[in-house]
């Protein structure tokens, strides 16, 4: 039992599937069940391939566990040792549970990556489908190629996941509720919990401070729901609670945030006014010469929930960021605990600037917007523009040389003055350009019409996915180049034979084809050429490859 | 592209442009050359400004003697700034085309605390407090102090401008507030008071409203401006109540008291004077029979005291006898102070015109109207004799003294009101006397009459022919342009029920009403979970906002909209809705979306844009009324209907009109911008609510999109806004709502355009 070998974490015996009893295993990195009495496992499941795992009911007469796999079927096991069954079953429900989601994220991104290469790119879902679904390739030989060219981009996606926010109504999701006996139940679930301290963190504080030492944690979170800093609408001031002195920290916090003003000059709302009218003036209400006595107790109970709405939308925001913020190493230490994580230096004057032109820009008077592409990223541009050029290549002309003579083209223009004296009347040169353009009489002989209007669209789109295709393979043979380890002499030769392969099936019946329609065959000529350019190298390197053995 | 307007070449700095620019600059041009005003409506986002900008600035390049200047008045800092960014754009684009180096000067003009760069000074927070210390570090009588006591501080960046800067006039070039900061650090001048100088040579001027129309600054600043200027009042939407504040004064049971401490200063002062130095008292007096003249020589750094009514009704004669001397002028304040005091003593609301304010105080305290027309005058000359430096202190004294030169001048388009107590707390005595103009055409009088052109101008003017009525004047021009558009980018719909078939409104009668709250509520929850990034929502008044968000809350309306959006809240106190705005915008930049809760006629509804993401929907709760049981507005409505008749209800719901229509306009910000615009009102649906809407909107107001119930507004909403999400390319525009120079030049294009204008 080679298995065996493996760390073994749990054994729960009297286990039944279909109908067998056997035991069951669970191992650092799969679960596994063998039929009593058998020394070979019958069910073995990697945890990466196991989506979830199902209980039954408590109180169901049987007591089960099912496993859900990617791949959508589902194994279930009975436990059937009737006094520990529950037990039993809990304990690898348990077990399961940790051990689960640490392979979860690494099979499903992999998975999920693959899946949504293949949405997103028709093209790839295409070639998939011409060489792995017929067989060309195998799956893992298209990925292995696939997945490492995306690796980079891939890794740098992956490593900064995403943080996911907070749900600004998170305390709007405990809902009170009476338990019967004049008292109230709040749910409180560890998202919430988490939500709580990384929107407002003094109460972090406070809980770190008070809660081992001091009382537990139920003692706390009721504190916590009783408090009034729960209940900010109603004005009460009870000195003994714990969280006044959040309620203070974050009023503070609140005050240094307004004073600290804003950053965008569009939205000051205090500089807006150029000249405002001095006191006294104006038909404006007279400011209610600001006894806070006379407001209403009820209105000073409205104020603060709008300013604790202000607060808390403050935080949450201020919240999301921070996480976003923090491996962003530069900006890390501007987050504070007020809700204000932004860098205040960089946003200065500049800022305006750039405002005040967003502001007037009209983007659809202004002629062509250039379009944002995404920059080709060349190592070598003289290679790009050149094509893979036979290295015993004469002469070409390197870009400099482009360059120049452009230039030279270009300064011979600007300095071009015509010669009035010595044109051809305006009737013989549009006479000329009539002859020339098509249909006149000089173009008859060259009508040549384009492929697209010769070859009917279906064969185009065959012929394309043929391109695409025979040019995925060919990459996978040229990348071989230069052949160093055995594992790429392995692959250059398998590659070979799928270009065969290829030739074989998926070519030669398109050129049957295109002959039964009485198309030029000429269409397939230059796939054939790569194909042949490809057998040339190969064998090339074969021969070379004896005379070294040899 | 170059344009042909009417005969006029034009250079316009984009290669497209919409047909209604080409429409308003044709409007804009006839205005121009028959010398008269003009009312101009045109939706923001459409290129006004640009458009205005390029037509007066190529007719001041082809007829540099029939208009010297423009003078553009935007209302707040960021949109002056703006501005003066565009006419960067223009020149810029002029200088590229012609090859000319640009010789127009064009310059913004802001107050004192946008412009100052003395270290100390311009550190202050509040506008008041920057003017009150420069004063004392500028004021001509402290300079002539540094004469002789060097140790006496003053503003080296003043009096560097002072000695070097007005000889060399500065270099033609366009001068926002920043542009001339830092030139004012280059060469160490004061760059407001080289604004203040180069205003009067200057090709464009572009500052706020109140240096036109308060007379207390404009008389100062704009004293000089040629006649043959162009005036432009942008955003000219609430222009009246511009001028009525202007000229307003309320005064409070504090202010009489800060009042009497400063006569008591005064009066010490002036002992104290008489002991050391009487001859500069005997000066004063010596100067004063002689007449005004050294009002004609005040410094331009004293501006701190001038004459708050309008410049023709100064009187050009010696100040009465009976106040010139100090003491009995001090003593004239102090009877004048003690008769408004015991006015102030009264136990029901008073309300009369400023005659009968005469007449009473004639018989009383035998006060005549000649000294009080006085008041102002002296009152600067006297703190000027005193050379008091901290002259902010004396805000109190002054206030009176313009209370009672404004009393005493104008007899007509005035009102007095003295209310014992607010109406909400009638148990609390707060006596308040509010002298306020009710006629907006007195302040803005003088430059209608003084300018060749100006132009009033606003997203939202509608209906257009109120402004001539209510500012008196006579328009060459009056027109509405509506916006042409490739895709309705907006989509005004009106609700009036809610699912229940309940009315949502918020007249009086119901508003407190548990369905209404409730359906408004439901209306912003459903909304919030079908609109994608902001909402903006606007309410009738704060504190009607402010009940509403309470029961929302205990309806546990508000948590449920917490699971679609974040809540920002505007704050009465601006430091904290500006936060509020910010992280509004930060929300909705992040994705995550945001709802902003909002007063019209607050500051946010007035200044504030939200263009694409920030702004997907404007919600309007209920009708925008001003508070009508307020006295001032009764006297004001009584005087509209004498005067001009102008019918109560008419001018209400005017105003409540073009307060809605500019929350709601404020999502619509350019032609590739989308927004819904939610009337949360069944009386909008009226025909006298919806005719007030500017053209752009109501020509979208469909009969089908009239008296909703909540669900109906989801289905249109997202029908909608899915519609809006499609792509949108320059060439849907192109050819409908956006032209090349090409097609403007066709001839049915041309045909087309003349239909826009909607002449009044």
């Amino acid at each position: 039992m080679a298995s065996l070998s493996e760390e073994v974490l749990l054994v729960v015996k009297r286990v039944r599937q279909r109908k067998q009893d056997g035991t069951l295993y669970l191992m650092a990195e799969r679960i596994a069940w063998g039929p009593e009495g058998k020394d070979r496992f019958s069910v073995s499941h990697l945890y990466a391939d196991i989506r979830c795992q199902k209980i039954s009911p408590d109180g169901k007469a049987k007591i089960q566990l099912q496993l859900v796999l990617h791949s959508g079927e589902s194994t279930t096991f009975h436990f059937a040792n009737e006094s520990t069954a529950l037990k039993d079953r809990d304990a690898i429900k348990e077990l399961l549970q940790q051990l689960l989601p640490k392979f979860k994220k690494k099979a499903n991104k992999e998975l999920e990556e693959k899946n949504r290469m293949l949405q997103e790119d028709p093209v790839l879902f295409q070639l998939y489908k011409d060489l792995v679904v017929s067989q060309v390739i195998s799956a893992e030989e298209f990925w292995a190629n696939r997945m490492s060219l995306n690796s980079v981009e891939h890794s740098l996606a992956n490593n900064k996941q995403q943080e996911v926010g907070i749900s600004a109504a998170f305390l709007a999701d405990i809902r009170p509720q009476t338990d019967g006996c004049n008292g109230l139940r709040y749910n409180l679930t560890s998202d919430i919990i988490e939500s709580i301290f990384r929107t407002y963190p003094t109460v972090k504080q406070k809980y770190a401070e008070n809660v081992p030492h001091n009382m537990t944690e139920k003692e706390f979170w009721t504190r916590f729901f009783q408090s009034h800093y729960f209940h900010r609408d109603r004005i009460n001031t009870g000195q003994q609670d714990i969280f006044s002195e959040c309620a203070k920290q974050d009023e503070k916090g609140q005050k240094s945030m307004v004073n600290q003003g804003v950053k965008n000059p569009m939205v000051d709302l205090l500089s807006l006014e150029d000249k405002t009218l001095d006191e006294g003036y104006g038909t404006a209400k007279v400011p209610t010469t600001s006894n806070p006595s006379n407001k209403s107790l009820r209105e000073n109970s409205n104020s603060a929930i709008i300013k604790r709405f202000n607060h808390h939308s403050a935080m949450v925001l201020a919240a999301g960021l921070r996480r976003a913020d923090a491996p962003s190493d530069q900006t890390s230490e501007t987050s504070s605990t007020d809700g204000n994580s932004r860098d205040s230096d960089f946003f200065q004057p500049p800022l305006k600037k750039v405002k005040l032109q967003e502001a007037i820009e009209y983007d659809d008077l202004q002629g062509e917007t250039v379009r944002k592409t995404i920059a080709l990223n060349l190592k070598k541009s003289d290679r790009y523009s050149h094509g893979p050029t036979p290295l015993q290549s004469q002469h070409y002309t390197t870009s400099q040389d482009i360059m120049n003579s452009i230039s030279i083209i270009q300064h011979e223009m600007r300095t071009y003055k015509p010669r009035l004296t010595q044109v051809m009347s305006s009737s013989a040169a549009s006479s000329a350009i009539t002859a020339l353009s098509p249909g006149g009489v000089l173009m008859q002989g060259g009508g040549q019409q384009t492929i697209n209007q010769l070859v009917p669209t279906d064969v185009q789109g065959e012929l394309k996915h043929l391109y695409t295709a025979a040019g995925e393979l060919l990459r996978h043979f040229w990348s071989c180049f230069p052949v160093s380890t055995p594992f790429l002499e392995e692959k250059v030769v398998k590659m070979k034979s799928n270009l065969e392969r290829f030739q074989l099936t998926k070519l030669r019946p398109f050129q049957e084809k295109i002959q039964r329609q009485y198309l030029s065959t000429n269409l397939t000529g230059h796939l054939e050429e790569m194909l042949q350019a490809a057998y040339n190298k190969f064998q090339a390197w074969q021969t070379r490859r004896m005379m070294r053995k040899t | 592209m170059k344009l042909n307007i009417d005969g006029l070449l034009v250079y316009f700095p984009y290669d497209y442009i919409y047909p209604e620019q080409y429409s308003y600059m044709l409007e804009l041009k006839r205005t121009l050359d028959a010398k008269g005003h003009g009312v101009l409506e045109m939706p923001s986002g459409t290129g006004k400004t640009i458009s205005l900008l390029s037509l007066i600035v190529a007719y001041q390049k082809a007829y540099p003697l029939e208009v010297t200047k423009l003078v553009y008045c935007s209302r707040t800092v960021p949109e002056i700034e703006k501005v003066v960014e565009e006419l960067r754009k223009l020149m810029d684009y002029y200088t590229k085309q012609t090859g000319a180096k640009n010789d127009f000067l064009a310059l913004a003009l802001s107050s004192r605390k946008n412009l100052c760069i003395h270290p100390e000074v311009s550190s202050l927070r509040f506008g008041k407090e920057v003017d009150g210390k420069c004063h004392s570090l500028t004021a001509s009588y402290i300079r002539a102090q540094h004469h002789s006591n060097p140790s006496q501080p003053v503003c080296q960046f003043y009096e560097e401008f002072d000695s070097v800067g007005r000889q060399v006039p500065i270099s033609p070039g366009i001068y926002n507030l920043d542009d001339l900061k830092d030139l004012g650090r280059r060469k160490g001048w004061c760059p407001y008071f080289l604004a203040r100088y180069a205003i009067l040579h200057a090709n464009i001027v572009v500052y706020s409203y109140h240096y036109l129309l308060d007379p207390k600054i404009a008389d100062v600043v704009s004293k000089e401006l040629a006649k043959k200027s162009v005036v432009v009042f942008d955003e000219a939407h609430n222009i009246d109540n511009v001028c009525i504040d202007s000229m307003s004064v309320n005064i409070t049971r504090r202010t009489l008291d800060r009042c009497q401490t400063n006569v008591e200063t005064l009066q010490n002062t002036i002992s104290k004077i008489k002991e050391t130095d009487a001859a500069k008292l005997r000066e004063e007096y010596r100067r004063l029979v002689e007449g005004l003249k050294e009002a004609n020589v005040a410094r331009e750094t004293d501006i701190y005291l001038s004459n708050p009514v309008l410049p023709d009704e100064i009187l050009q004669e010696a100040v009465p006898g009976s106040i010139r001397t100090a003491e009995h002028f001090v003593g004239f304040m102090k009877r004048f102070l003690e008769y408004l005091k015991a006015r102030l003593r009264i136990h029901h609301v008073v309300q009369e015109s400023a005659p009968q304010f005469l007449k009473d105080i004639f018989e009383k305290v035998c006060i005549d109207r000649k000294p009080l027309r006085f008041c102002a005058e002296r009152l600067r000359s006297l703190l000027r004799t005193l050379e008091i430096a901290d002259i902010a202190d004396f805000s109190a004294i002054t206030l009176i003294s313009h209370f009672a030169t404004l009393v005493s001048t104008y007899s007509k388009g005035f009102t007095i009101i003295i209310e014992p107590f607010e109406d909400k707390t009638p148990t609390i005595a707060n006596p308040v006397l509010h002298f306020s103009c009710m006629d907006p055409s007195i302040a803005i009088k003088p430059v209608f009459g003084r300018f060749q052109s100006v132009i009033i101008t606003s997203g939202t003017l509608s209906p257009l022919d109120i402004y001539p009525r209510i500012l008196d004047f006579r328009p060459v021009t009056v027109a509405s342009f509506t916006m042409t558009l490739a895709r309705t980018c907006l989509c005004p719909l009106i609700v009036g029920r809610g699912n229940d078939q309940v009315a949502m409104t918020s007249k009086f009668e119901t508003r407190e009403d548990f369905a209404v709250i409730r359906n408004y509520g439901n209306l912003l929850l459903e909304m919030s979970a079908v609109v994608p990034d902001g909402i903006v929502a606007f309410f009738t008044s704060y504190i009607y906002m402010e009940n509403i968000v309470a029961s929302w809350y205990e309806q546990g309306i508000l948590e449920n909209i917490q699971r679609n959006k974040l809540i920002f809240i505007e704050t009465q106190d601006a430091a904290e809705t500006s936060m509020a705005l910010e992280k509004y915008q930060e929300a909705c930049e992040n994705g995550r979306g945001a709802i902003l809760l909002s007063v019209a006629r607050g500051k946010v509804s007035e200044g504030i844009d939200f263009v694409h993401h920030f702004g997907r929907a404007v919600i309007m709760f209920g009708v925008p009324y001003v508070y009508t049981q307020s006295r001032i507005l009764k006297a004001r409505l009584e005087y509209l209907r004498e005067q001009f008749q102008i019918r109560e209800n008419d001018f209400l719901t005017f105003d409540a009109m073009r307060h809605a229509a500019q929350c709601v306009g404020r999502v619509i910000r350019g032609k590739t911008d989308y927004g819904l615009m939610i009337f949360a009102d069944k009386r909008y649906a009226r025909a006298d609510k919806r005719g007030k809407l500017p053209r752009w909107i109501q020509e979208h107001l469909t009969d089908g999109s009239l008296n909703l119930t909540i669900d109906e507004t989801v289905q249109l909403s997202k029908h909608f806004l899915r519609q809006m999400a499609q792509p949108f390319r320059q060439e849907d525009q192109l050819g409908l709502s956006l032209l090349t120079l090409e097609q403007l030049q066709s001839e049915d294009m041309l045909q087309k355009i003349a239909q826009i204008a909607h002449q009044a």
